[in-house]
């Protein structure tokens, strides 16, 4: 490549664009910085009462606490693998799914009153039926993430396959291409974008899913954590568990930016 | 004797009729009524032969290329299509759209190999049939681009060369100019025609563009409103050294246009 001279206005332009782009993240950071600062003040003096509040310094003693007992590990480890197990299940389970309705017309066809009243249905009510068939424990916890999340992920990317361009697929066709050539090299790379925003969609919801889960059923976990502190009282335990939720689920969130950054930059 | 047999089978040969339709009806069906599409059409397309169809829109001339091309199946009549009744698995059709129908994510290169890849005919020898096309027609130094890098005549010549990379027998043409502005198209036109012309294709050509069609065309068929029906066919005796453009400078392409102008307007008034 070779290396190109701009005019002075570019670089101004470049210096502004840059600014702006800086100027945001420190107030992103300024922001966050003055909620802790005045969350710590008023609950030391008072203010607010520490009790009910719980306050920053005793969050960052508190995941000290539950750190040392090996518990933070212990609660995340469980709500984590709860969480990427009922992801991975019900995104593959949703995206085969959603490869044989597309597949096949008549299946959609018969389908279809199914899945809209599956996906109105709110997922929590079927909560004592879980327990009563998978018992009280993971299993429960991971079947009701899947739940929620199976539903949303089979319409979103249905969606996305039948409404592949027709005049690519009558290209296809007028070659002479099958159905799986159709999907392969057609339906599945034009739905990609769609498919990413749709993982993205799933993080939040397994989150959703396994929390759910952990509040109906479990004896651990994030969820659990959540649920004991409240009927405790302890709410610097509540608030310590709301915290690793956070950052938990925004790795989470950022892993599948990254992918999608991964598989921008390969299919173009 | 045998030396005449020979003659006689190659005359044969030229003379081959790539295309024969006979009685061609077709009936679209739906759940409140019957639409009669297409009336009767009976028309030859001999090898190399440029043949271009016109004639009001929503008359139905789409349909013809979709019934020769196989995607679509007549109601009544026969389509041979060099003897045998046209079938997508091993189609002698190429199919070039209104739309370029590129693939955006793949580079040109990658979308002039497309073809080749559904029909699993992607080896070496017809890659580089497919490159030195696109070498020739002056689409080198963009073979490693994307289509959104190309401007609209340069994607259509892209798919030209896709249709072409399949050794077809005959050329499909539906509309290929129309989504483009004037001058490319005028531009373009002279470049396919030239083209066709090179490879010695046989190639049908859809339009609503009177002068576009008179501009390529050996033949003419002009259909009626719907049902279509054929109208007129028109024979053209232009000079073969003419360029479409050229073409359509001359006194003749002018009273042939308010000919077939004419046709189509009786038929407008159908309506």
């Amino acid at each position: 490549m070779k290396k190109i001279k701009f005019s002075k206005a570019h670089y101004d332009f470049l210096r502004v664009y840059n600014t702006k782009k800086i100027v945001v993240l420190v107030s992103q950071i300024s922001i966050l910085i003055c909620l802790i600062l005045a969350w710590e003040l008023l609950t030391k003096y008072e203010i607010i009462s520490s009790f009910f509040f719980s306050s920053p310094s005793q969050i960052v003693k508190t995941v000290g606490e539950l750190w040392k007992s090996g518990e933070l590990i212990y609660h995340s480890g469980i709500t984590l693998s709860e969480t990427l197990i009922g992801f991975a299940i019900a995104t593959g389970v949703g995206f085969l799914v959603a490869f044989m309705l597309w597949y096949s017309d008549f299946l959609r066809r018969v389908s279809e009153p199914y899945l809209v009243v599956l996906n109105s249905l709110p997922k929590i009510a079927l909560g004592p039926i879980i327990i009563i068939w998978f018992g009280a424990g993971s299993k429960a916890i991971i079947f009701m993430c899947i739940l929620i999340v199976v539903i949303v992920t089979i319409l979103n990317i249905l969606n996305s396959f039948t409404n592949c361009d027709k005049q690519l697929i009558a290209l296809a066709m007028s070659l002479g291409a099958n159905k799986f050539q159709i999907f392969f090299k057609l339906v599945l790379p034009s739905s990609l974008k769609d498919i990413v925003s749709t993982l993205k969609v799933n993080v939040g919801l397994s989150w959703i899913g396994a929390i759910m889960g952990e509040y109906l059923v479990s004896r651990a976990g994030l969820g659990y954590l959540l649920i004991y502190g409240g009927q405790v009282f302890n709410l610097n335990l509540v608030m310590t568990a709301t915290v690793v939720l956070c950052v938990l689920a925004s790795f989470m969130y950022f892993a599948v930016a990254l992918f999608e950054k991964i598989m921008k930059k390969h299919f173009n | 004797m045998p030396m005449q047999l020979t003659q006689a089978l190659q005359a044969n040969f030229i003379n081959m009729n790539i295309v024969s339709l006979k009685n061609l009806t077709l009936t679209y069906q739906s759940l409140d009524s019957e639409l009669l599409a297409l009336d009767d059409i009976s028309f030859d397309v001999k090898k190399e032969e440029f043949v271009s169809i016109v004639g009001p829109s929503g008359c139905g001339k789409t349909t013809i290329l979709s019934l020769i091309s196989g995607l679509n199946k007549p109601t009544s009549g026969s389509i041979k299509i060099m003897d045998k009744t046209p079938n997508l698995k091993d189609s002698v059709c190429g199919y070039m759209f209104q739309k370029d129908n590129l693939l955006p994510w793949r580079t040109i290169e990658k979308n002039i190999f497309f073809g080749l890849e559904i029909k699993k005919n992607l080896n070496k020898e017809r890659k580089d049939y497919a490159l030195t096309l696109a070498e020739k027609y002056g689409l080198k130094e963009f073979l490693k681009k994307h289509p959104n890098e190309l401007s609209g005549g340069m994607r259509q010549r892209v798919a030209l060369i896709r249709t072409l990379a399949l050794k077809p027998e005959l050329l499909l043409l539906d509309e290929p100019f129309s989504a483009l502005d004037y001058q490319t198209r005028l531009e373009l036109s002279d470049h396919i025609y030239e083209i066709i012309k090179k490879e010695h294709k046989t190639a049908i050509l859809v339009t609503h563009d009177i002068q576009e069609a008179i501009s390529m065309s050996d033949k003419i068929i002009v259909l009626s409103a719907r049902p279509a029906k054929i109208k007129a066919i028109h024979t053209l005796d232009f000079d073969a050294n003419l360029t479409p453009f050229e073409r359509r400078k001359t006194d003749k392409a002018k009273e042939l246009f308010d000919t077939i102008w004419q046709e189509i307007q009786n038929e407008k008034d159908k309506i």
